[in-house]
């Protein structure tokens, strides 16, 4: 009988022990895994700013700004709305070294702009102030839980007497369990017949979500009080309350689980747990016992009843005075808007995972809780997804065999955005539907370039190289048959439309995008230069030295050619591809910091020519569609059909902004349309959005560039008296001898003595 | 005839008293600064559309932040003037001179040239501000260890300036 029960008791005492092994290493141990978030670029208002563009209302909605209807002061989160200004309390935007402190202003509107933005309460006029950064999404482990972690001192006292009163009213004297807890329960629940009322402490919750699984036996509850005891043992209430306000489940966004009072805190009113009311706090322990069941969103009137009767046992209890429940119960339930799910950014998410790949694993991602703030313009995202996703059912409407296809056999794209100065990438959309795939056709897929790749051919022809240039903007080149020899038998290039144009000026065989004047043109400079000059401007992926890759044969990813024309909008500065600005860890040190970079790979003089050209085919070549509804601006652009329309692009780009387009299928057949058709929309639609239909700013001409008249049938430069003529841009040093009309000797020797005479 | 004379004195009068009170007033009259020999950016405050200023204002925060030898600040301020207009010289002058006081020249070098790209292609260039490209391009020599290239250009830049350049260093305050 001793032996049994000294048996016994050395089995318990073991037990004992490794309980306690299991709670230190969990309590000594990083507590909280918590996801790394991802940021967006903040947004910048100043004045002039089209604060319908800029979806002014829409950001504010977004960030859990709450509108309220008076025109005084407001507090922070908060704004209010009249027909000629905004007042609103910027939230405090917390970064180790770039913070915003919260700041009143008013945005005096006039029309669909700021006129001017005013600190208040002096009335300070100010340049511009910034809007924190969105949140885009989150890295998370298998449990998808997504938590903010709160000290206990950064929340509002009036909460933790709201978890207490209705959880567990005695927590700072029971050891563990609350005996006295477990009769009223008991009794409650026998005179109820069923189990109506817990006995858990909180810090028997905390254990239970810790530790333990749900099943209701014997054997859990008895472990479940004996780690209760050993936790409060080993450690102090603070540090039990701290970790049960950050374990405990609040809810659900979509698929993920919302832990903890900070997280909850903006699910549910859309600011920070320091920020809530008394009625918001007790709003949150309200819905404890069933997050899902008691969802203000779900049940407001139910929700708002468990709500109110909390704060009558925070009353009953000494916690809250009687003018504090009555102000806290005549206020009204006010939840942040739902903010959805940033789905349409997770071809970016999933990017930044594979670019960080190398310093953080996706484990490391899910548990180290960084603040990873990217260069991604939320505005932008929403416009590119939105013009990809009906751009493409446009295409099966017009096309309906195409929508019958299988899910994952449908007809796809993928458009990718970049700021082409600074290489920040701005809006990435890798395909369709997320959901469907998540194979990203900007950033994984490599596919036939065609005539995007032209333009590479005239800028290695028009660069001068140990000399004159092979052509300037006044050439003609010869579109007569072709034929090279290669080593599987001769290659003979044909044009779109089935013809031969005999000689044609620089211009138009861009323009029109002529293929055999520009293999002849590759043909004379040497494919190698071809290469060498789109190596340069940024494509890494393969370039097979044959002919034809002149014509766009080499099978390049829609963001190397968004960088490739980047650099050429930038005056031929190579910018080096940005998707992050910094990362923050779970300390607050910033971790990392990604610095502008770039590089000159290509003369001022023949970058600004062929943007010139570029500017020619958005105007009035194959890509002139871009001003069909009315785009107005500098704008350079180019189509790209590969052979039987299977790949479809389109590249554009204005001052401030480059954007690639992409549309085929995965498998590649014919989409049965050209890019003018399929792709060229989808940019036209984006860029309006971003826009406004106005492009801002100018290519600026490097001084090196001159403009001179020229005779257009001929390219010779045009004098008094020549019947026709057009302003033509030309390298110093490179403009025609030839002039028109042309005198009576020769025209070289003309111009020679007229520059004898001048 | 008496009276005739009498407004012709009240008038000689007046006319003394207002030419007593100029020549006493002189003195405290603000008179408009001469121009600097180089550029400081704060001119340029209400210059350019909206965006421009609103880009400009921003590098100009910048400049208070390194001032205040707050330097991630002011580079987080240099970013945002980028973002707003990422065709701004002033907002890559401004984060030369930063990579400069932060000795790092290859950065500095990089701003620099797009600064002198911009400002050329947008006809933006004079001499008030050439002569920050001199010196700022001596100071990238001097940290890369050229002493004698840089000082060519230092000293060039302090002929030009020398209310900013004779001390061969272009301070946030003096680009302000």
């Amino acid at each position: 009988m001793l032996c049994g029960a000294f048996v016994a008791g050395f089995a318990l005492a073991g037990w004992v022990v490794e309980l306690d092994r299991i709670v230190r290493d969990r309590f000594e141990g990083a507590v909280f895994g918590v996801p790394s978030r991802v940021y967006s670029a903040p947004t910048i208002v100043y004045p002039g700013l089209d604060w319908k563009r800029l979806d002014l209302r829409g950001i504010l909605a977004r960030l859990g700004y709450r509108e309220v209807g008076r025109a005084g002061a407001v507090p922070p989160g908060q704004y209010a709305w009249d027909a000629h200004r905004v007042r609103v309390h910027l939230r405090a935007f917390e970064h180790p070294s770039r913070p915003e402190p919260a700041r009143d202003v008013v945005l005096r509107l006039s029309g669909s702009q700021i006129a001017s933005i005013a600190s208040m309460p002096s009335g300070r006029e100010l340049g511009a102030v910034l809007l924190e950064p969105e949140p885009l999404g989150a890295y998370y482990g298998p449990s998808r839980e997504q938590r903010e972690l709160v000290r206990l001192d950064e929340v509002p006292p009036h909460l933790v007497d709201a978890v207490l009163a209705v959880e567990d009213q005695r927590f700072a004297s029971h050891p563990g369990i609350d005996l006295r807890r477990i009769a009223g329960a008991m009794l409650a629940n026998l005179q109820a017949g069923s189990i109506r009322q817990g006995g858990s402490t909180l810090t028997q919750q905390l254990v239970k979500n810790f530790f333990l699984t749900p099943e209701r036996t014997f054997r859990r509850k008895l472990q479940e009080a004996l780690m209760a005891l050993i936790v409060e043992a080993r450690y102090d209430k603070a540090q039990i309350l701290e970790s049960y306000l950050n374990e405990i489940y609040l809810g659900q966004r979509g698929s993920t689980a919302i832990h903890g009072f900070g997280e909850a805190a903006h699910l549910y009113f859309g600011k920070s747990a320091r920020e809530l009311t008394v009625a918001e706090s007790a709003l949150l322990a309200a819905i404890i016992q069933s997050p899902n069941g008691i969802s203000p969103y779900r049940d407001p009137e139910r929700a708002t009843r468990r709500r109110d009767l909390v704060l009558d046992l925070m009353r009953d209890q000494g916690r809250l005075s009687e003018t504090g429940h009555a102000e806290a119960r005549e206020e009204p339930l006010r939840l942040a808007s739902v903010t959805p799910d940033a789905g349409d950014a997770r071809y970016f998410l999933d990017l930044l995972q594979r670019q960080l790949a190398e310093t953080y694993a996706a484990p490391e991602l899910a548990q180290e809780g960084l603040r990873i703030y990217s260069t991604l313009d939320r505005r932008l995202q929403t416009l590119a997804a939105r013009a990809l996703e009906e751009g493409i059912a446009a295409i099966e409407r017009r096309l309906p065999r195409l929508a019958e296809a299988p899910a994952d056999r449908r007809l796809q794209g993928c458009l990718v955005a970049m700021r082409p100065q600074t290489g920040e990438l701005l809006a990435l959309v890798g395909g369709r539907d997320y959901r469907v795939s998540q194979f990203d056709r900007c950033t994984q897929a490599r596919r036939q370039s065609g005539s995007v790749f032209k333009p590479f051919v005239f800028i290695a022809a028009l660069e001068p190289v140990g000399g004159a240039p092979r052509i300037t903007l006044a050439s003609r080149l010869d579109d007569a048959p072709l034929s090279v020899s290669t080593p599987s038998g001769p290659w003979r290039p044909r044009n779109y439309d089935g013809e031969y144009h005999d000689v044609v000026p620089v211009r138009e065989a861009l323009e029109r995008s002529f293929n055999v004047a520009t293999a002849r043109l590759a043909q004379e400079i040497g494919i190698r230069r071809v290469a060498d000059v789109a190596r340069r401007l940024g494509i890494e992926s393969p370039l097979p030295l044959v002919p034809s890759l002149a014509l766009g044969t080499a099978e390049l990813a829609p963001v190397e050619v968004a960088r490739a024309y980047a650099t050429i909008a930038s005056g031929g500065v190579r910018p080096r591809m940005q998707t992050v600005e910094d990362l923050v860890d779970r300390a607050g040190e910033v971790v990392e910091r990604r610095r502008l970079g770039f590089e000159r790979v290509l003369d001022p003089g023949t970058a600004y020519l062929a943007t010139s050209l570029l500017e020619g085919v958005a105007n009035r070549g194959t890509a002139a569609g871009v001003r069909s509804g009315g785009l107005r601006g500098p704008i350079g652009a180019k189509t790209g059909t590969t052979d039987e329309e299977r790949d479809l692009w389109f590249v554009g780009f204005t001052p401030d902004l480059v954007a690639v387009v992409w549309v085929g299928f995965d498998e590649p057949r014919s989409v049965g349309v050209p890019s003018s058709v399929g792709a060229l929309p989808i940019w036209r639609h984006f860029v309006e959005g971003a826009t406004g239909g106005v492009v801002r700013g100018r290519f600026p001409r490097p001084p090196l560039i001159e403009r001179v008249a020229i005779h257009p049938a001929t390219g010779a430069r045009a004098l008094a008296g020549c019947p026709e003529r057009r302003d033509e841009y030309f390298l110093r040093g490179t403009l025609p001898d030839e002039v028109c009309p042309s005198g009576p000797r020769g025209s070289s020797e003309f111009l020679r003595w007229l520059r004898r005479r001048l | 005839m008496r009276g005739a004379v009498r407004p012709r004195a009240i008038a000689r009068t007046a006319l003394a008293c207002l030419a007593a009170l100029f020549l006493t007033a002189c003195p405290f009259v603000p008179l408009r600064p001469a121009e600097s020999p180089s550029l400081h950016l704060h001119e340029l405050a209400d210059e350019g559309d909206a965006t421009r200023r609103a880009s400009l204002r921003l590098v100009l925060q910048g400049l208070d932040a390194d001032m205040r030898s707050d330097v991630r600040r002011a580079q987080g301020l240099y970013a945002r003037a980028l973002q707003v207009d990422s065709s701004n010289p002033y907002a890559y002058l401004a984060l030369a001179r930063h990579h400069v006081a932060q000795s790092d020249p290859q950065r500095a070098f990089d701003h620099l040239v797009r600064a002198r790209d911009l400002l050329d292609a947008y006809e933006l260039m004079s001499p008030r501000v050439e002569v920050h490209l001199v010196g700022l391009r001596g100071n990238v020599l001097q940290l890369e260890g050229r002493e004698v290239e840089a000082q060519a250009l230092l000293v060039r830049a302090a002929r030009g300036a020398p209310d900013v350049w004779s001390d061969a260093t272009l301070s946030a305050s003096e680009l302000r």
